[in-house]
């Protein structure tokens, strides 16, 4: 057994699996123009359903709902300045409100907003399936932690220049933090008390000649673990062990914030230039509100 | 639980005869890769490394060899490979402590300590999660992060212990694959800490831009570095570049530049037997002058 084990290990460090994009994008499939019109699309996010959610931070004042079919409704008026979403697991949507200084989360149904943390500038979140709740704050350098008995604190500042997107590994045992003024995508270990350790730079982000702003944006995860970025060059994904998988380019200028949802989560959306676009892809999302789960293996690519 | 067993080990029979089945099936190990009765053999033991400042939260395993020729008044030459876990295995593609044992004892290489090292992992909080790999972050980055964890960290623990050469002629760093480029860098990095390379199946591949190196190799004033690389034409063609035509380029780099190297170009792919096989030749090379360095 001892051999066999060493040939296995062998084999599974010399061939890491590659993730080409080819594993994700579809041949003969581009992106798809969902909606236009807005000033400045931010904040996406999905639920159980496949619905998909938005706003437009600049000039709207609530936050857009679209089906799968791709019909948009208001979903809560009333709260402008929203950049960031997500459902908890309790199923209130938890709301980055820069504008107002203040986390929220609204209950479904009733629109009750709660208010968590006041006095921050939250950009982006993300809620894990126990509750804790991660937000950037961007020009303080800092990553807050928000516990599920509402205590408040932050988890770190100072390595990421301006945090702004922010996933978890499908087992959330990693959070990732984007760099809008820094080329990496940060890493961290998820403490058990919540707390974030060991920051890594652990995914060097491609940026245009001249300049190391990589100008990353909103983040999420696929179920295989791989992470995108949105970009100045586009959507960026990486593979689990941090190496660059490709870059994705953008349908329009000012790619801000991305979201796996609809039919089966297999479709990834993009903000973008005011607008929405999706695509189909051969992977699929997860929802950090639902229980952690191990990322899955891709088939492997033939050689 | 035996038949169990047994079954995975025909799987993994099947799956490794689909990916090394063909060319590399010619390179086979050699009577200086195996013991041989009445050749002393050295002491291989293994420790953990938990400490890292250079990778705060990785932890890893390292294995030190010690000749039994070693008597701790001459400082040893040192040998360090990357992925150490399956370098030193007796049953792996190397068996490094065998071949080491034969050719000190041949005098084809000098006393050398070798030391084994696994890349680093965070290892989870949750047992649910899964540990995160550090290997690509430090093998595959170019800068000095990797070479500063051996000669700040860890190597400096070994050296309280074991007198090790400070002069890089009798210093050798060795790896496979993204360890293959790890090996250069760490030498690129620090000429003055190793003098002599092996780079197997080397990843000098746009994982994370180590495509470069070629151009830098031309362009730079010539390091005094003894280079050694092995690769197969079947090796990796895949997103990251082409593992074969990136040694190629590596090759005719240092060429140009006037290195003393050698490439070895065979037949095999991105697995470690053609490297294995012929190990006790490249170590004969990469030392064919120690007795001078000496």
């Amino acid at each position: 057994m001892r051999r066999w084990f060493w040939i296995c290990w062998l084999a599974g460090t010399l061939g890491a699996q590659d993730m080409p994009l080819s594993q994700v994008l579809v041949e003969g499939e581009s992106w798809q123009l969902m909606a236009e019109g807005y000033g400045f699309t931010d904040a996406c996010a999905a639920d159980a359903e496949g619905n998909f959610y938005f706003t437009d931070v600049k000039n709207g004042t609530g936050i857009f709902k679209m089906t799968p079919e791709g019909q948009v409704s208001v979903w809560r008026d009333g709260l402008p300045g929203v950049s960031g979403l997500q459902f908890g697991p309790d199923r209130k949507l938890y709301a980055c409100q820069g504008k107002q200084e203040r986390l929220i989360r609204i209950v479904p149904g009733s629109g009750e907003v709660e208010v968590l943390v006041t006095g921050v500038r939250p950009n982006d979140l993300v809620v894990n399936a126990f509750g804790s709740v991660y937000f950037t704050e961007t020009k303080t350098r800092q990553i807050h932690h928000v516990a599920p008995d509402g205590t408040h604190r932050v988890a770190h500042q100072g390595d990421v220049i301006r945090p702004n997107g922010i996933a978890l590994s499908p087992d959330q045992g990693t959070l990732i933090v984007s760099d809008h003024g820094g080329k990496h995508v940060w890493a961290f270990r998820v403490e058990k008390d919540g707390a974030l350790s060991y920051p890594q730079p652990y995914m060097t982000v491609v940026t245009p000649a001249g300049t190391e702003e990589s100008k990353g944006d909103g983040s999420t995860t696929d179920a295989y673990g791989r992470y995108y970025v949105t970009s100045e060059v586009g959507l960026q994904m990486f593979d689990p062990t941090g190496r660059l998988g490709g870059v994705i380019a953008s349908p329009a200028p000012k790619a801000v914030s991305v979201e796996f949802a609809g039919p089966g989560l297999e479709w990834l959306y993009l903000a973008a230039d005011g607008k929405i676009f999706r695509r189909h892809t051969a992977s699929r999302g997860i929802l950090f509100q639902a229980p952690p789960a191990p990322a899955l293996s891709p088939v492997a690519t033939p050689r | 639980m035996q038949f169990l067993r047994m079954r995975i080990g025909w799987l993994l029979a099947v799956f490794l005869l689909g990916t090394t089945q063909g060319q590399d099936e010619a390179y086979k190990k050699g009577p200086d890769s195996t013991r041989k009765p009445g050749i002393p053999q050295g002491a291989v033991t293994k420790a953990k490394w938990t400490e890292s400042k250079v990778f705060p939260g990785t932890v890893r395993d390292y294995w030190v060899y010690v000749p039994k020729q070693y008597d701790g008044k001459e400082p040893a030459a040192l040998f360090v490979a990357q992925d150490g876990g399956g370098f030193v295995s007796e049953e792996g593609s190397f068996n490094a402590p065998a071949v080491f044992d034969n050719l000190i004892h041949e005098g084809a290489m000098p006393v050398t300590i070798g030391v084994f090292v696994n890349p680093g992992s965070i290892p989870p909080v949750e047992e649910t999660s899964k540990a995160r790999s550090n290997r690509s972050y430090e093998y595959d980055s170019l800068g000095d992060l990797y070479a500063r964890f051996l000669l700040e960290e860890l190597l400096p623990e070994i050296g309280k212990t074991h007198k090790i050469s400070e002069d890089p002629r009798n210093r050798v760093i060795c790896g496979n694959s993204s360890g293959g480029i790890c090996a250069f860098t760490v030498a690129w990095e620090r000429p003055e800490a190793f003098g002599k390379v092996i780079s197997h199946i080397g990843s000098f591949t746009n994982i994370r831009g180590g495509h470069i190196y070629p151009a830098l190799i031309r362009k730079g004033e010539k390091k005094p570095i003894r280079v050694f690389l092995q690769d197969g034409a079947n090796d990796l063609d895949n997103l990251h570049g082409n593992w074969p035509l990136a040694n190629q380029q590596m090759a005719a780099a240092l060429k140009f530049a006037g290195y003393d190297f050698q490439f070895v170009y065979g037949e095999g792919k991105h697995s470690a037997r053609h490297g294995g096989a012929i190990f006790p030749e490249t170590m004969r090379w990469i030392f064919r002058d120690w007795k001078e360095a000496k």
